[in-house]
């Protein structure tokens, strides 16, 4: 009688763990999926550029360097000295291109962008943006904190041609934060490029347009953060 | 020497030269992966029936997607650039609970491939790879043939590689590509045109 009693609270073991097997898996939620309040703290440094992203002097340092006998131990002073002068005509060419963006703040403009992309999407109640971290009663209404940063924006080169085509960018972080507990729950990085061409000398001659480019990417890279933020949150629920 | 063996030799050297022409170009396997394909804005909208028509591909250079830095190797993807990005719409409009269909469509999905290239700046010690995408969309009422929204989607791609990375390239266009695809996605007049009501929020 004891064996048959065992052998059914077996078979009935058996069969309530084969229906939960057999359940549908569902994706377990993501931390940051049921967040409609969100706090942007815009934070860090931004690094104007104008990336060439030269191979030269230094090629044809090396292809002199290929004849000397003294050649591997002058290419290391070869390597600093293509690095010093490609410095210089950045800092020169950094100084035509910036001549109109000194009211320009990239992390302001990344910010109000990557908020009213994220508002227009509907997932959003509420969202502020700061250019501090919440203090007093602010940090009781922002219970999960996005740090934004644009680490670097400028110029940069995109296509090999003659002439050479340049292109605005913006690189640009963020990092949801749940702020009780201090775990990330989301972070991106994204490198952001204008889809228009230009040679140098356009960018140089006409500061309008440079300044039109760079605004342009500074948006375009908030909109990419916040697109990128709503794919990663689960919809439909 | 025989008539039989000055063809095999011709059919010899032609084989040879054949396949070093083969490998004066480079091949890209540009895809989008499918497994990390999310439910987006997309999703707000009840499930459609769906007609994805095939791509017209608007490329200027449709023979290849861009030169190798250094050289002039052509580069080429291994399957036609238009069936990739088909391809991509058809997984986000799916993943997104869409059906889609071939008959009996609710709403038609035109698209053009406008770019994709993907450009090789060579620099001192390095090589930077530069990945464009874009891709005009057109959703249109299968019933009535209005057209209810035309978009334009660009995603592009920055990376500094070493010169013998081999992968750097597929990388940079896998990424292009996905760029483009999770900005449609999430695009909310695309979700409206699929029948999305969203909410919507006052700035504050």
């Amino acid at each position: 009688m004891m064996h048959v009693a065992a052998v059914l609270l077996l078979v009935g073991a058996l069969a309530v763990s084969g229906c939960a097997s057999s359940a549908p898996v569902r994706p377990a939620a993501r931390p940051f999926d049921d967040v409609r309040r969100l706090t942007v703290v815009v934070s860090g440094e931004s690094q104007f550029a104008v990336l060439e992203h030269s191979a030269e002097p230094g090629r044809t340092f090396d292809q002199v360097l290929a004849w000397n006998p003294y050649g591997a131990v002058l290419k290391p002073i070869a390597d600093i000295v293509h690095q010093v002068i490609n410095w210089f005509v950045e800092i020169d060419r950094k100084a035509d291109a910036t001549a109109e963006l000194r009211d320009v703040s990239p992390r302001a403009l990344v910010a109000r962008a990557f908020e009213e992309t994220l508002l227009a999407s509907g997932r959003f109640e509420e969202i502020r943006t700061l250019h501090r971290e919440p203090v007093g009663d602010e940090r009781d209404r922002s219970n999960v904190v996005v740090r934004l940063s644009v680490p670097a924006w400028g110029l940069v080169r995109v296509r090999e041609a003659e002439p050479d085509l340049l292109s605005a960018f913006a690189d640009v972080r963020a990092e949801m934060v749940a702020r009780d507990t201090g775990v990330a729950l989301w972070q991106d990085s994204e490198d952001v490029t204008g889809p228009e061409r230009f040679p140098l000398k356009t960018f140089t001659g006409d500061r309008q347009l440079t300044r039109q480019q760079l605004l342009d990417v500074l948006e375009r890279a908030g909109r990419r953060l916040a697109n990128e933020l709503l794919y990663a949150q689960r919809a439909g629920r | 020497m025989s008539a039989r063996f000055r063809a095999s030799s011709l059919l010899a050297i032609a084989a040879v030269v054949g396949l070093l022409g083969c490998s004066r170009s480079v091949t890209l396997d540009v895809r989008y992966p499918d497994a990390g394909v999310n439910r987006a804005m997309l999703a707000s909208a009840r499930p459609r029936r769906v007609d994805i028509r095939p791509l017209a591909d608007r490329r200027a250079d449709t023979a290849r997607i861009g030169v190798q830095a250094d050289g002039d190797k052509p580069i080429v993807t291994s399957r036609a650039v238009a069936d990739i990005v088909r391809e991509a719409l058809v997984s986000e409009v799916q993943k997104n609970g869409h059906a889609v269909v071939a008959d009996n469509a609710e709403l038609v999905l035109a698209a053009d491939v406008d770019e994709f290239w993907l450009d090789a700046v060579a620099a001192y010690a390095s090589v930077h790879y530069v990945g464009k995408v874009a891709l005009s969309v057109a959703v249109v009422d299968a019933r009535t043939g209005e057209t209810l929204v035309t978009r334009r989607y660009v995603g592009i791609r920055r990376q500094q590689a070493k010169r013998d990375d081999k992968h750097a390239g597929l990388e940079v266009m896998d990424t292009a590509l996905s760029r483009a695809l999770h900005d449609l996605a999430t695009d909310v007049e695309l979700a409206e045109a699929f029948g999305a009501r969203l909410p919507r929020v006052r700035h504050i």
